[in-house]
């Protein structure tokens, strides 16, 4: 535990000195992965632990944006009020979210939770359109910070923070009680556990983290445009993120979101187009069929192999 | 003495096929029972019917005297009563302390993350179905079909039930590994836990049991001591079909 404490330690310390050595225009693409690190841990939260796969994480994360947009921009609500009544808001657009796992799982499971992502994106152009924005979404929305330098810091603590949390959260006994879910969910009620209960407070947890990460980001980018977020294509860039990093450790989805970002961030000036999306599915069926644990997994085989073949347990994380 | 747990008159229909016919037995506090019979005669579905994966369409479940049919299985195994599977169902990824320590956790969101495990605990429960310390870090996969039944054990008496129902426990086991668990559940009757025991294996079974049920198409055709029925006629014709 001390040791790991440590590492968390040394990877803020590094993030914190980033600002003196990179360009700002690096800092925005790590500004990015910061916000695709919290959508795919929040993602693994349900996903990774309880096997409960979900498609339509813009869902929840499309909540929290418009919640927090329309109470700032359109009401004039003071944003230290609309990022909690929009976190608020996910979690009880979370509770919708998780009324099919009461009875589904597996694909119907992941189909339904695509429906969900269809239906705001429908819902957001046809009802009230004067508030969401219709199409066009909603542009000028009020930004906490403006700059580079402290929007980074402002995503890289809100990751942080968030990662921490999670980290310390799953290295309770909820955490191996969701684990074992996603393992055999009948031998989990087996052992006398109301597995109801704990699914919905991990759908809780990851729309909370959904949430804080929607509307943090509509503050951040200024603007909303539902055809970016509700995209399948941004579903896929979560979901592969937290995959080839690692699913169900807190580490892993942070590595893949890096991961991820900066792959599509070079690719860009040799692809521009979303043939991108056909490398990054190529690199991430390769690395998922060598190493279905993720980078995390490599790293860690890495470290056993370079300490002299000790088998140092990597622990929870 | 009064009964730990009671059926009355279940009746499990699935479809046109009746699995539990009216059937009616009882389990006193201490008391180990074997539920034989043949292939289909019902008795899986009866443990199904007393955990509360299937729902009967009549009849009264009870423990303590208390009716337990309507609750959900989680909220049956809190009441006291714990099951073990033909196939056993381990935590693939987790060690054997990570098995036992799912079973040991109190049903209470806020304890178990307050609340840290009990290294201890799971040790005891571990060491008390035959398990050596170095095997709590042994993962399901590395496991023998005889380890594999004593983490199922190990897992169920975690849940601390009164009354455990074990189905088919030597089933796919060396006689070497058939012998030590006979040998454990000797022990934990002495301890006084009360069972109910399924088992094609009526050699291992006759010293583990006070009572035998025999039953056939989901009834009862026989109840009394193991060699009694085994003795019965209806019991001989069932088995062997004459």
């Amino acid at each position: 535990m001390p040791r790991l404490l440590l590492a968390w330690a040394a990877f803020a310390v590094i993030m914190l000195l980033l600002p003196q050595v990179v360009s700002p225009g690096t800092l925005r693409i790590i500004i990015f992965a910061n916000f695709l690190a919290i959508f795919a841990m929040s993602w693994d939260f349900i996903s990774g632990k309880t096997g409960y796969i979900s498609f339509g994480h813009p869902f929840l994360i499309g909540i929290g944006a418009y919640t927090s947009a329309i109470l700032s921009y359109r009401f004039g609500v003071p944003v230290s009020l609309s990022i909690p009544l929009a976190v608020l808001a996910t979690m009880i657009g979370g509770t919708l979210f998780f009324l099919p796992a009461l009875r589904i799982k597996g694909t119907y499971f992941a189909l339904v939770t695509l429906a969900f992502m269809e239906l705001m994106y429908q819902l957001v152009q046809v009802i009230r359109p004067d508030l969401t924005g219709g199409t066009r979404g909603i542009s000028g929305i009020k930004t906490i910070l403006s700059g580079a330098v402290p929007n980074f810091y402002l995503s890289f603590g809100l990751m942080f923070a968030i990662a921490l949390a999670l980290w310390l959260l799953s290295r309770t006994r909820i955490g191996t009680a969701l684990d074992a879910i996603s393992m055999n969910e009948e031998a989990v009620s087996g052992s006398g556990l109301n597995t109801t209960r704990l699914k919905l407070f991990a759908f809780m947890v990851s729309a909370l983290v959904a949430g804080l990460g929607g509307a943090f980001y509509a503050h951040y980018l200024g603007s909303i445009a539902p055809r970016a977020l509700f995209d399948i294509n941004f579903v896929f860039t979560i979901i592969v993120s937290a995959l080839i990093g690692g699913s169900s450790t807190v580490i892993g989805p942070i590595i893949g979101a890096y991961f991820m970002t900066f792959l599509l961030e070079y690719l860009r000036p040799v692809l521009p187009g979303s043939e991108r999306y056909l490398v990054y599915g190529l690199i991430a069926l390769v690395l998922y069929v060598y190493q279905p644990k993720g980078i995390m997994e490599l790293l860690r085989k890495l470290g056993v192999r370079a300490g002299g073949g000790r088998t140092g347990r990597a622990g929870n994380v | 003495m009064s009964s730990l747990l009671v059926l009355d008159n279940v009746v499990k229909r699935f479809g046109g096929i009746v699995a539990t016919n009216g059937l009616s037995f009882h389990v006193d506090r201490g008391e180990s029972l074997a539920l034989i019979g043949p292939n289909g005669a019902g008795k899986t579905t009866i443990f199904s019917l007393i955990m509360g994966e299937h729902r009967q369409n009549s009849g009264t479940i009870k423990l303590n005297g208390e009716e337990i049919s309507n609750l959900p299985t989680h909220k049956r195994i809190q009441k006291g009563v714990a099951r073990t599977y033909q196939v056993p169902r381990p935590f693939s990824e987790m060690d054997v302390a990570g098995n036992i320590r799912v079973g040991m956790m109190p049903d209470n969101l806020w304890q178990m993350i307050t609340r840290g495990a009990d290294p201890d605990g799971e040790l005891a429960i571990a060491r008390s179905v035959g398990f050596r310390d170095a095997d709590l870090s042994r993962k399901p996969s590395e496991l023998s079909m005889g380890d594999l039944r004593k983490l199922e054990l190990a897992r169920t008496l975690a849940t601390r039930p009164e009354v455990m129902l074990l189905d088919e426990v030597f089933a796919g086991l060396t006689v070497g590994e058939i012998e030590q668990i006979s040998h454990l559940l000797a022990e934990k009757r002495k301890q006084g836990l009360t069972y109910i025991i399924v088992s094609h294996d009526l050699r291992a079974l006759e010293p583990l049991v006070d009572r035998a049920v025999a039953m056939t198409f989901g009834k009862a055709i026989a109840e009394g001591s193991f060699s009694d029925v085994m003795d019965d006629e209806a019991v001989r014709s069932a088995y062997l079909g004459q």
